[in-house]
């Protein structure tokens, strides 16, 4: 490894001067509505992504009009968290200077889309008066932390929701250059404020993914993660957290050397202090270890496999300076979002509303986007946002609830929540087309039609009511965890994709490959004869995933 | 710049000089400019003995995340290093039937997930595979990009290698194909590619050129051209206000112009008015009729020869004789008064005819140069132009340009623009162009481009959406960043809450301006008259004022001075 050489993108971040690069200068420029190509990489870590409207590069050419360029903005926001004020500034933001659109993602945070150049520093201006951000929301160190996220999941959800801010706060970049670049702060006088023991100038080899999870329910994919903590809850009382490490999904296609993995549990730390350590040095390890020379192969889960998960734990141990506890014992039973109301700890009622694709916008359906601004407006609630793209309508009162339920009626939210079939209501894609770099296939616009035509199948096989899980992705990096459901539909190229099975319903198994570059057709026509045989063979209370595994379909 | 009686000696030696003649002391000046003193031997700057013609090549770039892009502009601004005419063109924009024209292409394209091309290059590619026009003149090298971790790796780049030998094309340099880490691979291919040249070119051997560019010696006789369109783009993108079109027009022989030009273009009328008027007047659309200046069927004449919208009084009169009828003294379309006041049984269709004048010819600036294609004439059309003309002089009978396909057949002739020319290529040169004044830059930028002026180019380009407006938003940035430009501002007036124009740039970036036309830079406005060349005007004063510490007074006769001298120069309609 050390004889090859660092990738390009190791000499922008060290040559950055703490992530600032030319960044003002690319703003700027007055020519063009893209950045310069280092500026690209840098204003990840500032939680943008440089994108273009691929659906109309042609015809722009042909204009002599250079590609529709606009910025992607994702907020930092730990567990998904969002009072009802700052959801009513989002509202306006997005109008202004988005698409409209407001995207929940796979991580529980909102992404707007489509924000031209001239309009990012407005933009960041507004969401920093709504006390928001996007610093470390994409780049290659912590991202947004996750966090289970309905407060019925247990009395004591507030104390373990509380440490994804306080993980994000340890990890987040010292460098003050967001507040320079974006938000006209003077220049700090000495850079020794900006020294950063954790990043220092390198920053990591990769994304860095944690997420914080309550069982039984596994609902943000903690092994999807780098770090994963498991909550060990007994009585009502906190005693400590599993730590789980390695785990990432994205695959390049052709590459044997990349693979899926789940994190892989090492131990136990029950105080918070230990706990904020070991998450510490795992990022350490991987800031030291990390593969440098091939992003392909850069994330954790590539270096605790060459290192090994023995000598891995060892290393931590030694960096921490005490010994992990043995993992307590804990268990996933399901991977879910609570749709429709529920009550929390204290009082408080929670409404989950089903957000397909989590696209929050009006349409001929629903008008999702009004709902959640009159619920905001009446500043009786909260939003929390779920890693299945969903919202929570949340710490309603008992008394209020009754003026919620009535503005989520008329707009048609509890319709559309209510009505949706199960597979859909589990279903995840990424956003893809037409704005993603990556994409090689539709996802997020493609998904719905698709299910619309595997419903009729589903009624005829009888399953219609069976949850099975199906995730759709335009590329193999991952961001929809396609690996981890029981029908996996991964982009290869225009309306191809190989389709996986056998994942388990609760994130604990990944799926295999079972054809490659299959259209629509084939897709439907597959899932027709294996359904049907689901159907005719199935086990009692055996799930789909479970189901081809003992038939060794895959 | 020159006093007059300099001039005179310096135009009667041009005048009695032969061509070969003009072309020595061309590279005799050019030596002495440069500091060879007057010693300009072979293998010099511009030499004369061996002035040798630049040699012409072709870049081509297919490009799915830009590096393919990023090499060639890097690599056609080293190709001009290396003293040649590079051209580098988007494989989307790329005409696929100027490939039989080609002496020398060069190909940088890289290949996407199961290899395949880029979105942006897939036309290009499918023609290749599918012409059979062969490519025997055609020299050429292809630079693949590519990522060894997929299975095909730089397929399109081989693949289209593959064509190319399959139509007969010359391999000069063997493919190169590069991995993620392209940089060296590259340099090596442009390498390669240099050697070729090495001989045939040493460094910055200009183009022949003329030495006096105001005031052109030779007289044009009027002369028609039939051209044929072969591109039209709406420049504007989709959800602009404004549709201007680019349109490309060929012939079939070198079309003796000059940037800065116009080209006169007859505009037809409208077929189904046409047809109409012969309905009315009972005409027979097929009968020859010969008339003074014109003749031919009677559709032929009234569709491309006579005016038939909007008459003057004077011949709405004699219709009205010829009809019988009484008429107020008001201007109208020769269709209304078929209609309203008809004509009598019996009338010959042939003296209608002969009441109407012939259709005037609209002038379009032309946005190109003839030493980047001699065959080709390119203009620059705006539709809001043309309605807010045509509603005070021609009603809407005539056919908009842009609505013409490709493929039409236009005949047009050249005009003389002797007051919007081009310097020499030492000097510095500012362009205000907004809007559709853009046309004769990029004409300008054309033949700085091919020449390798060494005279500095500012541009200032202004119109209403930066997203939707910017007119050859991509040829602008190319030249940015190849160096013929070396500087460029531009105005969206709408985009922001305050009203940006052209004027407010110039005021922003005052104390450079005047730094250029204190360094003897040549001053052009083209565009709109009012009110955009008036407010150019008094902001170029202000600065004059501002940053040259003179009275009011005193900035007018500045400026006066530099109209005498030929420096403010404006194309304005």
């Amino acid at each position: 490894m050390s004889d090859k050489q660092h990738t390009v993108v190791e000499r922008i971040k060290l040559a950055s001067d703490g992530l600032r690069g030319s960044l003002t200068a690319s703003l700027k420029d007055e020519l063009t509505g893209a950045i310069r190509e280092d500026d690209q990489t840098l204003i990840k870590f500032h939680g943008m992504y440089q994108q273009d409207d691929r659906d109309r590069r042609e015809e722009r050419s042909e204009k002599r009009l250079e590609w529709l360029y606009s910025f992607m903005i994702r907020l930092r926001l730990p567990g998904g968290f969002m009072t009802g004020e700052q959801w009513l500034g989002l509202h306006h933001i997005a109008g202004e200077h988005a698409t409209e659109v407001i995207k929940i993602t796979t991580r529980q945070t909102i992404q707007l889309h489509g924000i031209l150049k001239s309009h990012i520093k407005p933009t960041l201006r507004s969401f920093d008066t709504l006390k928001l951000d996007s610093i470390a929301a994409c780049g290659d160190v912590n991202r947004n932390v996750t966090c289970s996220s309905h407060p019925m999941e247990s009395p004591i959800h507030q104390q373990v929701f509380e440490y994804a801010d306080k993980i994000s706060l340890m990890a987040l970049p010292k460098t003050r250059s967001y507040y320079e670049i974006w938000l006209d702060h003077e220049p700090l006088l000495s850079k020794e404020e900006e020294i950063d023991p954790l990043y220092q100038d390198r920053y990591l080899p990769r994304k860095f993914k944690i997420a914080i999870a309550i069982p039984p329910n596994n609902d943000v994919d903690a092994f999807s993660n780098d770090i994963a903590l498991i909550a060990i809850i007994e009585n009502n009382e906190l005693k400590g957290f599993n730590i789980a490490a390695g785990g990432g999904l994205g695959t390049t296609h052709g590459n044997s050397s990349t693979y899926p993995r789940l994190a892989t549990v090492l131990g136990f730390c029950d105080t918070e202090e230990k706990v904020l350590k070991a998450v510490y040095e795992i990022i350490t390890i991987q800031r030291d270890h990390g593969d440098r020379t091939d992003r392909k192969r850069a994330r954790l889960k590539y270096t605790i496999d060459r290192l090994g998960v023995d000598h891995f734990k060892e290393e931590l141990e030694r960096r921490c300076g005490f010994e992990l506890e043995e993992a307590r014992p804990y268990a996933f039973t399901k991977r879910v979002d609570h749709f429709g109301w529920h009550p929390g700890p204290g009082g408080k009622w929670h409404y989950t509303a089903f957000v397909e694709t989590g696209r929050v916008t009006d349409d001929k359906r629903a008008s999702f986007k009004t709902a959640f601004y009159e619920v905001a407006a009446t500043g009786k609630a909260s939003f929390r946002f779920t890693a299945n793209q969903n919202v929570i309508v949340s710490d309603v009162d008992e008394a209020d609830k009754a003026l919620v339920h009535t503005i989520l009626e008329r707009y048609g939210v509890v319709a559309v929540t209510e009505s949706s079939g199960e597979m859909r209501k589990n279903a995840i894609a990424c956003v893809a087309f037409n704005t993603c770099p990556l994409a090689l296939a539709e996802a997020q616009r493609y998904l719905p039609t698709l299910i619309t035509r595997l419903e009729p199948i589903l009624e005829k096989h009888g399953v219609i009511n069976d949850a099975i899980s199906i995730r759709m992705t335009g590329c193999p990096n991952g961001c929809g965890r396609p690996t981890l459901s029981e029908i996996g539909l991964i982009g290869t190229g225009y309306g191809k994709y190989n389709l996986h099975l056998g994942g388990d319903r609760n994130g604990l198994r990944l799926n295999r490959k079972y054809k490659e570059n299959l259209e629509e057709p084939e897709i439907l026509s597959e899932l027709d004869g294996l359904i049907g045989a689901y159907s005719r063979e199935q086990q009692s209370g055996e799930s789909f995933g479970d189901f081809v595994i003992r038939k060794s379909i895959v | 710049m020159i006093p007059e009686i300099k001039l005179n000696i310096l135009q009667e030696l041009i005048s009695t000089s032969s061509k070969e003649e003009i072309i020595w002391i061309n590279g005799y000046l050019n030596g002495l400019v440069s500091g060879h003193g007057g010693q300009v031997t072979a293998g010099g700057h511009g030499g004369a003995d061996n002035a040798q013609p630049v040699k012409k090549i072709s870049i081509l770039y297919g490009t799915e995340t830009g590096n393919s892009k990023k090499l060639a502009l890097h690599f056609t601004a080293s190709a001009r290093q290396h003293g040649l005419n590079a051209r580098c063109t988007a494989l989307e924009q790329y005409r696929h039937e100027d490939l039989a024209r080609e002496g020398y292409l060069f190909v940088i394209i890289s290949t996407q997930g199961e290899g395949e091309p880029p979105e942006t290059a897939e036309k290009f590619y499918d023609f290749l595979h599918t012409t059979e026009t062969r490519l025997e003149n055609l020299n050429y090298s292809v630079l693949a990009l590519g990522d060894s971790s997929y299975p095909l790796f730089c397929k399109t780049g081989e693949d289209v290698d593959l064509q190319f030998q399959r139509l007969g094309a010359k391999r000069v340099v063997p493919i190169q194909k590069c991995d993620v880490d392209f940089d060296q691979p590259a340099e090596l291919w442009f390498k390669s590619v240099f050697d070729l040249f090495k001989d045939a070119n040493s460094p910055r051997d200009h183009a022949p050129q003329p030495i006096v560019r105001n005031g052109e010696a030779k007289k044009h006789a009027k002369k028609n051209i039939d051209g044929v369109i072969t591109r039209s783009v709406n420049l504007n993108d989709k959800d602009s206000t404004r549709r201007t079109w680019h349109i490309e027009i060929r012939a079939n022989e070198d079309i003796e112009y000059e940037v800065g030009d116009s080209i006169a273009i007859i505009p037809s009328n409208r077929h189904e008015v046409v047809e109409r008027i012969i309905e009315l007047g009972k005409a027979n659309p097929d009968e020859q009729v010969t008339l003074a200046k014109s003749s031919g069927t009677v559709r032929e004449l009234l569709t491309g020869k006579l005016n038939i919208c909007y008459l003057l009084g004077s011949a709405v009169k004699k219709y009205a004789a010829l009809a019988g009828h009484e008429i107020p003294d008001i201007r109208m379309d020769l269709v209304d008064l078929l209609r309203i006041y008809p004509l009598k049984d019996g009338t010959s269709f042939s003296e209608v005819l002969g009441i109407l004048h012939p259709i005037a010819p609209r002038l379009y600036s032309v946005s190109s140069s003839p030493k980047m294609e001699p065959r080709e004439v390119h203009i620059t059309v705006s539709l809001n132009g043309f309605l807010k003309e045509d509603e005070q002089h021609y009603g809407l009978c005539s056919s908009f340009l842009g609505d013409l396909p490709v493929n039409t057949v236009i005949s047009f002739y050249v005009h003389r623009n002797r007051s919007f020319k081009l310097p020499d290529p030492a000097r510095d040169i500012i362009m205000v162009g907004p809007g559709t004044g853009i046309a004769p830059f990029r004409g300008f930028l054309q033949e700085r481009d091919v020449e390798a002026a060494t005279g500095r180019n500012w541009l200032f380009f202004g119109e209403r959406n930066f997203t939707s407006d910017f007119f050859y938003q991509t040829e602008i940035q190319q030249y940015h960043q190849t160096g013929v430009l070396q500087k460029v501002n531009v105005a969206f007036s709408r985009d922001t809450d305050k009203k940006v124009y052209v004027q407010h740039r110039m005021k922003e970036h005052g104390e450079d301006l005047f730094e250029w036309l204190e360094r003897g830079a040549v001053f052009y406005v083209a565009g709109s008259k009012v009110p955009m060349s008036h407010e150019v005007e008094e902001t170029l004063l202000e600065i004059i004022v501002e940053h040259g510490r003179k009275s009011a007074a005193e900035a007018k006769d500045y400026l006066e001075h530099m109209k005498k001298e030929g420096r403010y120069q404006k194309d304005v309609y």
